[in-house]
């Protein structure tokens, strides 16, 4: 059963209290539910759908949102009421409204500011012929642990349920407060007949608000007095359909949406110190963030800062031909000395083997936040009189940078300017230089032009640089040997992915023990064991450590085994892998396994002394496009240009001969990609070598019918059949 | 920039382990030696301790039972993350809940206490106390202790031998006192070597029963198993009653006492059966026969009130009023029992609740004890006729019983005493389906109508799912459904029954062409018949208990190919025709008139398949298989 969930997800440090059903909780809950329900209310009497959304499951007959900032004596105020009134029109939809799961408010202490957290939900269930049951959710509601559910009343198709959902957040005394951004799409999973948004700030309230996507504009329908500072914002829209999202799509970037952010910041002093893109003054509302105040905000926060302490270290008696060398190198080290050095520790400290971090020294380094790295990695190229760059860009699925609004939704990368422009993005165990986040790729970004290695002069808009599907390769080989009495076959494996390809492979297959050993090797640092002086504890981690890796070593093997039987929908057998190279240092350094295993004779058919072979399966699950997915009207987000090369070899059996090779020939090609396989015979081969290929990440919806002809071609292929035939 | 992630996270508590904590030679040897025996599991309990005794509350009136749980755990694997719990609910309360080292000193892991709502209850009072503990080598070991303390010897009804871990050892012990009569069934004891020993100790004046078994297998984890008192052995405690102060106390001696607990709950129900008036009348006024208003008030029922169970207290065994379910839309089976019962009384009809236990329970109300019933029902006499309502079922016709209730005896309500009856056994192919597909070749597909046929449990499935759906998804899904989603079937002209409609039989029609199932090499065209292949990857290989299927099934499945003009078939594959006392299945190819006749007949007769039977299944199973793999090969005349 599908559950809402009214969240208010809080970090919370330490709960004091909780709050009880006192005089002044019940009549504040009063005050609210007439704020909502009241005789004002324009929607008391909504009852009625347009025709053309009576198959709908349920429509939203008011959805109104309302955020109201307000700073009550010294401390500050969030409010959020939502308000919806929805029809039910169906079983699912009642199923869907059945229950609802809640938690309730809370006090506790945050950076010594008294945090006041309050929920109140309010629920009436509204008869066809007009009869308002209002649910007491006080008596109603029953507590799980640290949740508050409740079992919806007297609900029948049909009826209406219209409740609201208030969230209260007293911060106290604070000068400088950042709320969190949102970001939201109008439709919701039910059409809307009306959407109303309204927001409520006074003084020193800092909005940055938009709308995109043919969403209503927001207007400001009260402005601040001498009196009254109160300031109110709304925009509305209508007949909103329902949300759907489709595969490879963006809803950001297409569906109407809009995203904001407040800030609270008692004084000018305040606001310089705000870490965000802030209007000039409270009464002006921002809508989006110009190059100059990107320039702004940053101008200071990159000052090259670290200790290079162990990069110093490093680079003694080394030599590079390179400044490009030297970056990439020092890349590496940093990598290992920050991070990969440690992550034995972190494993010893988690499984409860041993207190490790005594073992790695006073202060180790360790990046917690992106821009520590930033910092730390500048100021090596400061000491070495090496100029860079610092990129700021956004994620695809946040819509252009020129649209920028929300500093959350910004990326960073290093441009170093060496020979040949060295980028970098990442910090993880199989980040390297020159690669980033393939939702980057081919965007529009500014670039902050530092000079002298210590002051950002100048910003200008760049274009940040993109492989093409040929970089971002995998290569699969793959060979297939029918049992002798046709009841099974055994496969071998071997794969190379290259590019943007890799990542994801590396991220699925490898565990921290298949690399961090290198990194020893490598850097000459001490693996954790190594570093534990005493004998009797050494002997006493050893077992225990040994036992763990046994254990993590067959949940990976398990783990792999189940993607691949997953990969062909088959059961597998014996199967084992190896990985052959971690591809963890350089764009062009390929990840690369081999695998084999074994399966039974799903695969294989029996034709009287013939066989009939289902060698299409064998390239494994290929999109299978639905009857709507085919007449989609959205454009094509995807996540990078890509290929794959597959070379499937079968050993004939011996005594038989191949027909159908025909079945195996498929040549579609177009301006987005491709599906080309052609079949050959040679000696007791088959030999089957094929390439799949989406050549950019992003198409208009005119060409999808050009995708869905290369992806039915792939799909088509895996029905392909081959009879093996007796000679 | 991604940051900095602790990438590991393990079920484990505060503790670091101890010095001397780590094992033995012999404890890594009999580790190793375990693991051997028990390959799939991690921990086993070396031995495995309850000692039960029993006391007077004189402030509650109640006979309370004490069990105190003690345990040697050893891993037996190379290192094992478990979280050790043990349930209680409102009725009970844990003490004593801890673990030591092999070296008997404290191990201090942080212990949690959290209430745990089971699957498909919405609130209840169970509560679990928990312990993440880590054994980090192979031969770790750790002792548990936990005293759990029942209030109400009514409401301790069993004890199991087995765990979710092997035992080595197993050992109850209860020690029955002289002033309480105590009946112990031994349940489930053939096939398991479990000595009983009994003593009398003066100074307690108490009996000492000690049961032993060595060697029990863990519980298994295995999908539509047969419920737990089928399978494991346990002993039932049956509390008749004590003596206090001279004085004599029934407890549950026999089913009537059971029954006037009952009884006493019900009757302190205030139901207001005038809230009610209104809908009764509103379905029934209209109603041509008796049947038809039990009807109605009957699918309203199913229709109208949602399965929300609180099972808080002694909410677990009253129901709840009337014209609280009523107003409310929802409520667990008692609630909907007894608005059943009250709708149909207010109609006037003879209506009762019903106690019953579901198929999950092995007892019948020969045992007086809580532990035989699970469920509620409503009984309407009529007709001289005693008619079984099941609120909690969902597009049940009037008159059919789900198969987790049939055969199950009943206690009917009846004033001061109670009447027992047995819910019909129905015939599998009350739940028959059928599928036919007359097929003609076309290029390398399958072209032809489909008729597709439902009637009982069959037809309820089918019309629960469909009818949860949201509405704008219904014609897609059933289009996904009929091609299963399988980009090979091309689904057309969709015509159906009312899919609404409970009593009737459920027919689907639709036109269906099966891409890719016929190929052509050299001159021979190769046929992949059958896209269904029901049962085909039935094998029950690793399996240890029964196989019980939701309902009986009936499924009989006819594909008709008219085979092209100069094509003939020269060899078909042989059929099966296997007939066993709880399944059948039939698969035959004939020719008539240019027509292949490919026919299928499965049945599960009584739901079940036994593991006695897993050998010979799993043969018919492999025949079937290799006609499944089989192509129809055409040739030229």
């Amino acid at each position: 059963m599908i559950k809402k969930i009214f969240g208010i997800t809080f970090f919370v440090l330490f709960t004091i209290t909780g709050i009880s059903q006192s005089k002044k909780t019940l009549e504040k809950q009063e005050e609210i539910k007439n704020l909502v329900w009241n005789d004002n209310d324009p929607y008391k009497n909504a009852m009625e759908i347009p025709e053309n959304w009576k198959n709908e499951s349920a429509v939203f007959l008011i959805k109104n949102v309302k955020y109201i900032y307000d700073r009550p004596g010294n401390s500050i105020e969030y409010t959020k009421i939502e308000r919806d009134r929805i029809k039910l029109l169906d079983q699912a939809a009642i199923t869907e409204y059945s229950e609802l799961k809640y938690t309730e408010g809370n006090v506790f202490y945050r950076e010594m500011s008294r945090v006041t957290n309050t929920f109140f939900l309010g629920v009436k269930v509204i008869k066809p012929n007009g009869e308002e049951i209002e649910i007491d959710v006080n008596q109603e509601s029953v507590s799980n642990n640290d949740e508050k559910k409740i079992a919806i009343p007297s609900l029948e198709k049909g009826d209406i349920i219209d409740y609201y959902f208030y969230t209260n957040t007293i911060v106290g005394e604070n000068d400088l407060y950042q709320y969190k951004p949102v970001e939201s799409t109008i439709g919701d999973a039910y059409p809307i007949a009306k959407f109303e948004f309204l927001l409520e700030t006074e003084d020193d309230f800092f909005l940055s608000f938009n709308t995109y996507n043919g969403a209503p504009k927001l207007q400001q329908i009260v402005e601040s007095t001498k009196k009254d500072k109160k300031r109110v914002y709304s925009f509305e829209a209508e007949n909103v359909a329902r949300n759907d999202f489709p595969r490879w799509f963006f809803p950001l970037v297409e569906l109407p949406s809009y995203k904001f952010q407040v800030l609270f910041a008692r004084s000018g002093k305040y606001e310089k110190k705000a870490y965000a893109f802030i209007p000039e003054d409270a009464n002006t509302v921002k809508t989006n963030v110009s190059k100059e105040e990107i320039f702004n905000l940053y101008e200071d926060k990159f000052r090259p800062y670290g200790n290079l302490g162990d990069v110093e270290r490093f680079l003694k008696n080394k030599n590079f031909a390179t400044n490009e060398e030297k970056v990439k190198e020092v890349f590496y080290y940093i990598r290992h000395a920050y991070y990969t050095n440690y992550i034995e520790a972190f494993v010893m400290n988690e499984s409860n083997i041993m207190y490790p971090f005594e073992l790695y020294g006073k202060n180790p380094i360790i990046f917690n936040k992106d821009e520590e790295f930033v910092r730390f990695f500048t100021a090596f190229l400061k000491d070495n009189k090496i100029d860079y760059e610092i990129i700021i860009g956004t994620q695809r699925f946040n819509g252009d940078i020129k649209d920028l609004l929300l500093e959350s939704n910004i990326s960073f990368i290093l441009k170093v300017k060496t020979e040949n422009p060295v980028y970098i993005e990442s910090f993880d165990p199989y980040s390297t230089p020159n690669q980033i986040s393939p939702l980057l790729e081919n965007t529009s970004a500014y670039a902050l032009k530092v000079v002298d290695r210590k002051h950002i002069e100048d910003i200008e808009t760049v274009k940040l640089p993109t492989a093409n599907y040929k970089e971002n390769n995998s290569t699969e080989k793959t060979e297939f040997t029918i049992g002798p009495d046709f009841s099974g076959i055994s496969v071998n494996r071997s794969f190379v992915y290259n590019g943007q390809s890799k990542l994801d492979e590396q991220n699925n297959l490898l565990m921290y023990y298949d690399y961090v050993y290198e990194d020893h090797l490598k850097y000459e640092t001490e693996p954790i064991l190594e570093r534990v002086r005493n004998k009797k504890d050494k002997e006493k981690y050893k077992k225990e450590y040994a036992a763990l890796l046994k254990n993590l070593k067959e949940k990976q093997q398990e783990k792999i085994k189940k993607r691949t039987a997953g990969e062909y929908s088959l059961e597998i057998d014996n199967y084992s892998f190896k990985i052959q190279n971690n591809g963890r240092f350089g764009k062009e350094d390929s990840f690369e396994y081999t695998d084999e295993f074994t399966i039974g004779n799903d695969l294989i058919k029996t034709a009287g002394k013939n066989y009939i072979l289902d060698l299409g399966k064998m390239l494994g699950s290929q999109v299978d496009l639905s009857s709507k997915e085919k007449g989609r009207t959205n454009n094509i987000y995807m996540s990078y240009p890509r290929s794959f090369n597959y070379q499937l070899t079968l050993n004939i059996p011996e005594g038989y001969s191949v027909s159908g090779l025909e079945n195996l020939t498929s040549n579609v090609e177009n301006e987005t990609g491709g599906f080309v396989s052609k079949a050959t015979i040679n000696g007791n081969k088959l030999l089957i070598e094929i390439q799949k290929f989406y050549k950019h990440n992003y198409e208009p919806n005119a060409n999808w019918q050009k995708m869905v002809a290369f992806l039915e071609a792939a799909s088509q292929f895996t029905q392909a059949k081959v009879l093996l035939k007796k000679e | 920039m991604r940051k900095l992630l602790i990438l590991f996270l393990f079920f484990t508590g505060l503790c670091v382990a101890q010095k001397n904590s780590d094992p033995t030679p012999d404890e890594i040897n009999q580790a190793k030696t375990l693991k051997i025996k028990y390959p799939k599991d991690d921990l086993v309990l070396l031995e495995s301790k309850d000692y039960v005794t029993f006391d007077f509350n004189k402030n509650l009136r109640q006979v309370t039972v004490k069990q105190k749980i003690n345990e040697e755990m050893l891993n037996i694997s190379s290192r094992t993350d478990i979280q050790k719990h043990i349930f209680y609910n409102g009725q009970s309360e844990i003490s004593n809940f801890g673990l030591k080292y092999r070296n008997q000193k404290g191990a201090y892991f942080s212990i949690k206490d959290e209430s745990y709502t089971s699957e498909g209850l919405f609130f209840n009072d169970s509560r679990v106390k928990y312990v993440n503990v880590d054994f980090p080598v192979q031969g770790y070991k750790y002792y548990f202790e936990a005293t759990k303390n029942v209030f109400d010897v009514k409401y301790f009804t069993s004890l199991y031998f087995s765990d979710v871990y092997p035992i080595n050892k197993k050992e109850i012990t209860l020690v029955v006192p002289k002033w309480l009569n105590i009946e112990i069934k031994e349940m489930n004891f053939e096939g398991f070597q479990i000595s009983k020993k009994s003593t009398f100790d003066e100074k307690l004046n108490a009996d000492v029963i000690t049961y032993s078994v060595s060697g029990m297998a863990a519980v298994y984890q295995e999908e539509q198993s047969p419920g737990p008192s089928y399978i494991y052995p346990h002993l039932l405690i049956l509390a008749k009653s004590y003596t206090n102060e001279g004085e004599s106390y029934t407890l549950f001696n026999e089913t009537k006492d059971l029954y006037n607990w009952y009884k006493s709950l019900v009757d302190s129900m205030k139901d207001d059966p005038a809230v009610l008036k209104e809908k009764v009348l509103e379905l029934t006024e209209n109603s041509k026969t008796d049947e038809e208003k039990i009807k109605n008030i009957y699918y309203w029922i199913q229709d109208n009130i949602r399965y929300i169970a609180f099972e808080d207290g002694l909410a677990g065994f009253k129901p709840d009023e009337s014209q609280n379910v009523f107003k409310k839309r929802y409520g667990d089976c008692k609630g909907m029992a007894n608005l059943t019962k009250q709708m149909l009384v207010a109609a006037g009809f003879d209506a009762r609740l019903t106690w019953l236990g579901t198929k999950r329970i092995a007892y019948n109300y020969s045992i007086p004890s809580l532990s035989v019933d699970n469920h509620m029902i409503c009984t309407v006499f009529y007709n001289g006729q005693k008619i079984f309502l099941d609120g909690t079922e969902k597009f049940n016709p009037y008159g059919e019983y789900a198969e987790r209730i049939q055969g199950k005896q009943v206690m009917i309500e009846n004033g001061d005493s109670f009447i027992l009856e047995t819910i019909p056994i129905v015939l599998p192919d009350t739940n028959k389906e059928t599928h036919i597909f007359n097929a003609k070749i076309n290029n390398n597909a399958l072209e032809g109508d489909v008729s597709l046929t439902y009637s009982g449990e069959s037809r309820a499935t089918f019309l629960y799912a469909f009818n949860n759906l949201r509405t704008e998804m219904k014609n897609e899904a059933l289009e996904y459904y009929l091609n299963k989603a399988d980009r090979n079937m091309l689904v057309n002209n969709i015509e159906t029954s009312d899919l609404e409609n409970r009593d009737d039989q459920l027919s689907i029609n639709y036109n269906l062409k099966q891409d890719n199932a016929v190929s052509s090499f050299d001159d021979e065209i190769y046929i992949n018949l059958d896209y269904s292949q029901e049962y085909g990857k039935w094998l029950f290989n690793e399996r240890n208990t029964d196989y019980e299927f939701a309902h009986k099934e009936y499924l009989s499945s006819e594909i008709n190919l008219e085979l092209p003009e100069g094509y003939t078939i020269n060899e078909l594959p042989n059929g099966i025709d296997v007939n066993t006392k709880n399944y059948k299945i039939f698969v035959d190819f004939e020719i008539t008139d240019n027509v292949l006749h490919y026919k299928k007949i499965f049945v599960m007769k009584n739901a079940v398949v036994r593991k006695s039977n897993f050998k010979e299944w799993n043969e018919t199973i492999k025949n079937l298989q290799a006609i499944y793999n089989q192509q129809i090969i055409l040739v030229k005349d």
